[in-house]
């Protein structure tokens, strides 16, 4: 069976929140709620990365291991679910879980939590597969019609991959071969570590319009 | 001839230059880099997974998605707190939980009920005023709820969803979080009210330790004497204090996520809430045994005001002795009518002798 994961490709994600949004139209998630966000780091700067988080669908999930009431459940294909009929929104699985993949909309008094929700590998929930219900309650259910999650499928780079974790390891295996590895060869220390090459030409406060 | 041969020489070196540059050139950045060392300029990439595991400490990342911990990649505490919840909360706080019942069910079953040696002697002595009495009850009704709220979301799992199914205890911890949520921040001004009506008299002194070394006279022939609060009593009022401004202060941090708190710091509330809890119903056990079925004549204090002046004599003697002194003792045959008429006309004397107390 295969045990469904998600990748990031932090060399070739562009931060365009292409993922984000596609997964809010694709489950049509609620203001405030965003199922998956991307990160950056050196925004700006030179060496600025970015990756793609949401729910990492855990072999060993911290959600479900402190879920008080057990809603928690993994399926056949190691997507990580949860029953928003037994959630009660306490909240723990935020504090457990590292991604900060679950989320929750006010719920009642004091702006407490309602219910959890969170990315389910476009793959919904417990509810009869495609049903009016599941789609209300936990968004689309791609999987059950032999789709992949839709933020993957719409990465423009092709950064954020998502499906079985052997393919998907093979392909970014490949491309790390391609790449090589850091600190020999043409990796980065070498390419751009040699003041020559990358030194600047002393064009402070040189501009064209000024001349 | 010789031409031909020169010309195979020089090719045959040309041939060799070519194949040692092949072999050679391609080895050159691995030597360069071998010079610079790994190290010489960080690769963004290897920096990023750093970042993510928050390697050099917090994650200083930006996110266009706007959340509480948005731009944090990694929270590698919140699996720090789930070893607390799982490993330890959980099964310690139980085990603590099941053996102070038992060894409170032990000292029943060995000392029996406390009983009034002397019996009742029919003369009253005022305890508690109407104020404390309210105060008191106020306070113990929200920790009660409080309590038993909260043991359901910690054991609910393991006890209740094998008896009531999934969905059955879904239900009931639903309402637990409910009512442990609206009722919670009243806790606060209930531990407020405790500290303004019971701190007289329950400053520590010398007696409080004669009377530990007794074993507080639960054993049978080893009376302890007391002022009119015990070692037992004034250790259960500073642990309501401290205990209770620090259950406060961590479920209101608990109870409003709505101001932006993290969850590094909504971990270490519920750190502090989780084992506060379980220690401030482990002591309460104990006091509830005590002030209702443990022992005759104890429980009257709460409810009535009153306590029976042979209870005073042997529980609280040196109390005994000021109030006889003062001439509160024995008041009246018909106890409820008496009480209801001193609660009216005067309760300033009443649960105010910590002022006489302060000469011992």
């Amino acid at each position: 069976m295969a045990r469904m994961k998600f990748l990031c490709d932090a060399e070739r994600c562009i931060e365009c929140n292409g993922c984000v949004t596609a997964c809010k139209n694709e489950n049509e998630v609620p203001w405030g709620i965003n199922r998956r966000r991307v990160v950056s780091i050196n925004d700006g700067s030179p060496g600025e990365r970015s990756l793609s988080v949401a729910c990492m669908h855990c072999s060993d999930a911290p959600c479900s291991a402190v879920c008080p009431v057990d809603c928690f459940y993994t399926t056949d294909d190691g997507v990580v679910l949860h029953d928003k009929d037994i959630c009660i929104g306490c909240g723990y699985c935020f504090y457990a879980c590292p991604f900060g993949a679950p989320q929750f909309p006010e719920g009642g008094a004091y702006g407490s939590r309602g219910k959890m929700d969170k990315c389910t590998f476009c793959a919904g929930g417990p509810l009869p597969d495609n049903s009016a219900e599941e789609f209300r309650e936990y968004g689309s259910n791609r999987l059950a019609q032999g789709k992949l999650p839709l933020c993957a499928e719409m990465c423009a780079t092709k950064a954020l991959l998502a499906g079985d974790g052997n393919v998907v390891s093979d392909i970014f295996r490949q491309r790390s071969v391609g790449r090589a590895s850091p600190g020999i060869a043409w990796a980065w220390g070498v390419a751009y570590g040699k003041p020559g090459i990358r030194s600047g030409r002393d064009m402070s406060g040189k501009a064209s319009s000024e001349e | 001839m010789n031409k031909n041969a020169k010309k195979r020489t020089v090719m045959r070196r040309v041939l060799v230059l070519i194949l040692s540059l092949v072999i050679i050139l391609p080895l050159i950045p691995y030597a360069v880099a071998l010079v610079d060392g790994p190290g010489a300029v960080p690769n963004p990439g290897a920096q990023l997974w750093n970042e993510v595991r928050q390697r050099d400490g917090a994650s200083a990342g930006v996110s266009q998605v706007q959340a509480v911990d948005g731009s944090v990649f990694i929270n590698p505490y919140g699996e720090r707190w789930r070893q607390f919840r799982m490993q330890q909360l959980v099964p310690i706080g139980g085990w603590l939980l099941v053996g102070v019942t038992a060894f409170i069910a032990l000292f029943r079953l060995i000392r029996g009920k406390v009983p009034l040696e002397g019996g009742r002697s029919g003369k009253l002595v005022p305890r508690f005023s109407v104020n404390q009495r309210v105060v008191h009850w106020f306070a113990g009704t929200i920790f009660v709820i409080e309590a038993v709220t909260g043991l359901v979301l910690l054991y609910g799992r393991f006890v209740l969803i094998p008896l009531l199914g999934p969905e059955g205890f879904s239900a009931t911890a639903a309402a637990s979080k409910e009512i442990h949520n609206l009722f919670g921040p009243i806790f606060p001004l209930a531990v407020v009210l405790m500290i303004l009506l019971f701190l007289r008299g329950n400053s520590p002194n010398m007696v409080d330790v004669k009377w530990f070394a007794k074993a507080g006279g639960l054993l049978k022939g080893m009376p302890a004497s007391s002022g009119y609060y015990n070692g037992g009593q004034k250790s259960w009022f500073w642990m309501v204090v401290v205990f209770g401004i620090a259950i406060s202060g961590s479920g209101l941090v608990l109870n409003f996520p709505v101001f932006g708190q993290g969850r590094e710091i909504m971990e270490w509330a519920h750190v502090v809430h989780g084992v506060v809890a379980i220690l401030f119903i482990t002591a309460s056990l104990g006091h509830i045994y005590i002030g209702t079925i443990g022992m005759e004549g104890a429980i009257e204090a709460m409810t009535q005001g009153y306590v029976d002046a042979n209870w005073a004599k042997e529980h609280h003697d040196l109390w005994f002795a000021e109030m006889e002194k003062a001439g509160m003792v024995g008041v009246a045959p018909n106890a409820l009518e008496e009480v209801k008429r001193h609660d009216d006309i005067d309760f300033k004397g009443f649960g105010s002798p910590g002022a006489k107390q302060k000469e011992g």
